[in-house]
């Protein structure tokens, strides 16, 4: 919920927290696929802090931030996928997150 | 470039295997692309051994046993899902000195994800093909392919079933984009029929592609097959195809 | 002249003469009843691949979209390995860490070596 200092990493999300991908322009590349952008999707695990992988190539002096693994419903995905209980997950850091309404917590 | 093989199993002396006794273009150019890089100073001679030599003594056999290992012992199946990179010691793989240089691909969060009766994972990477390589080695072609790294994510059952996998509908496929710093394998269910058997044993079942998530572990399903595509050449050529014919 | 792909990617000639000859693993194996499913050269080629990126001449995401693109296009009826081996190549030189023409020089001199041993 605030920004980082250089010694506290950003975590802004817990396990179970509800969450949607950012659509955001970025400077060079991105390892945020575009199928996931504007999707929402759930905290399914906390991974480790460390720099984006975006700062870090071409060695800006970035943040440290919470990296989160996010589970997706494939229905939420693709409008035409026909199994219901299947999954997607993938990793993304707490820039790239926000908040949908976790009031219900 | 000719060497014979020749074996001495059991006191018989076998023929040496064939050889391919002509030299290709192909051996020619990574002959000269690597000792040009050398030559402008890309890289030297002894990194470039250094990173042949990793790339030959990596394979899945570490995978293997963790997961024959997890099996066998429910203290050390939970280790594998807490912590995962001490789990991978106990087999001799130290995810923190994976090359003893640390490249910038050998990313050092090392996760296993376990399959139950209700929940069957697959891994891929859409954005290049990230793969745990000090567990699994080198990752196969069709890993690498555009083919797959597209279609798993949006088809993954249609995908599977190109492997000989059928996921019935209420088990929940979960797709694992690995798209950062972590490296995930899958920890399979353990199948009917292995009662009994020994870490060695249920070892010998768990081959690359189990641990990818498009093949599962059998008793008696010791290796990874699956149709090798036919390449399409120019005009002149009829190839052979290697391996199992489609 | 090189014709342009509709990638952007121009064709090299070196390049191309290799890839029409058609002597992919897949080919040579079978004609000499060799069994070893890869070419001897996958693993000195990994460690190419390895070392341009650690010494970052050549970074391992850059080199792999490369690789996809060139794969998808130029080369895409090229099986891998040898496909791998050609995009790097084409990366190489259009990134101009080397010249084609040094890089026909330096074939021609590895294979007098090799056909002389």
């Amino acid at each position: 919920m605030s920004s980082s200092s250089k010694n506290t990493p950003v975590c802004r999300f817990k396990v179970g927290d509800r969450v949607r991908i950012k659509d955001q322009s970025w400077l060079f590349y991105s390892r945020v696929q575009l199928y996931a952008r504007g999707v929402e999707g759930t905290i399914a695990r906390l991974n480790y802090t460390d720099l984006v992988a975006e700062d870090e190539t071409f060695n800006v002096e970035g943040e440290i931030e919470q990296h989160y693994i996010v589970q997706f419903r494939q229905q939420d995905l693709w409008p035409e996928y026909a199994f219901p209980n299947d999954t997607l997950q993938s990793e993304y850091p707490d820039r790239w997150l926000e908040p949908l309404n976790n009031s219900q917590a | 470039m000719t060497t014979a093989t020749g074996g001495h199993d059991h006191g018989h002396i076998h023929p040496p295997a064939p050889q391919v006794e002509e030299i290709s273009d192909y051996s020619v150019l990574e002959i000269a692309l690597r000792e040009l890089a050398i030559e402008h100073g890309l890289f030297t001679a002894e990194e470039h051994l250094h990173f042949t030599e990793w790339a030959e003594k990596i394979g899945p056999a570490s995978g293997s046993r963790l997961v024959a290992k997890a099996w066998l012992d429910p203290e050390f199946k939970k280790l594998c899902l807490t912590d995962a990179n001490a789990a991978s010691k106990a087999v001799g793989v130290d995810w923190l000195d994976p090359t003893g240089a640390g490249t910038p691909s050998d990313y050092t969060h090392f996760v296993v994800l376990e399959d139950t009766p209700t929940l069957h994972h697959v891994i891929v990477c859409t954005l290049c093909s990230c793969y745990p390589r000090p567990m699994l080695g080198n990752s196969p072609y069709w890993y690498r392919s555009t083919n797959y790294r597209r279609r798993l994510v949006r088809w993954p059952r249609q995908v599977l079933s190109e492997f000989g996998l059928i996921v019935p509908p209420e088990v929940e496929v979960r797709v694992e984009d690995s798209n950062q710093k972590c490296r995930f394998m899958v920890m399979p269910m353990r199948p009917e029929g292995t009662d009994g058997w020994t870490e060695d044993q249920l070892a010998e079942i768990v081959t690359r592609d189990c641990m990818i998530g498009v093949a599962s572990p059998k008793p008696g399903r010791t290796a990874d097959k699956h149709p090798i595509h036919k390449a399409r050449h120019p005009v002149g050529h009829e190839p052979k195809p290697m391996g199992v014919a489609e | 002249m090189s014709a342009a792909s509709d990638t952007g990617h121009d064709r090299i000639a070196l390049l191309e003469a290799i890839r029409s000859q058609g002597k992919e693993w897949g080919v040579l194996a079978p004609k000499w009843g060799c069994n070893d499913p890869d070419p001897p050269w996958k693993f000195p080629l990994a460690g190419t691949f390895e070392a341009l990126s650690e010494s970052g001449a050549l970074p391992s995401l850059e080199r792999r979209h490369a690789e996809d693109e060139l794969g998808d296009s130029l080369y895409k009826d090229v099986p891998p390995p040898e496909s791998y081996l050609l995009t790097l190549a084409h990366t190489m030189i259009e990134r101009g860490l080397l010249a084609e023409g040094e890089l026909q020089q330096k074939m021609q001199a590895v294979r007098s070596r090799l056909e002389e041993e």
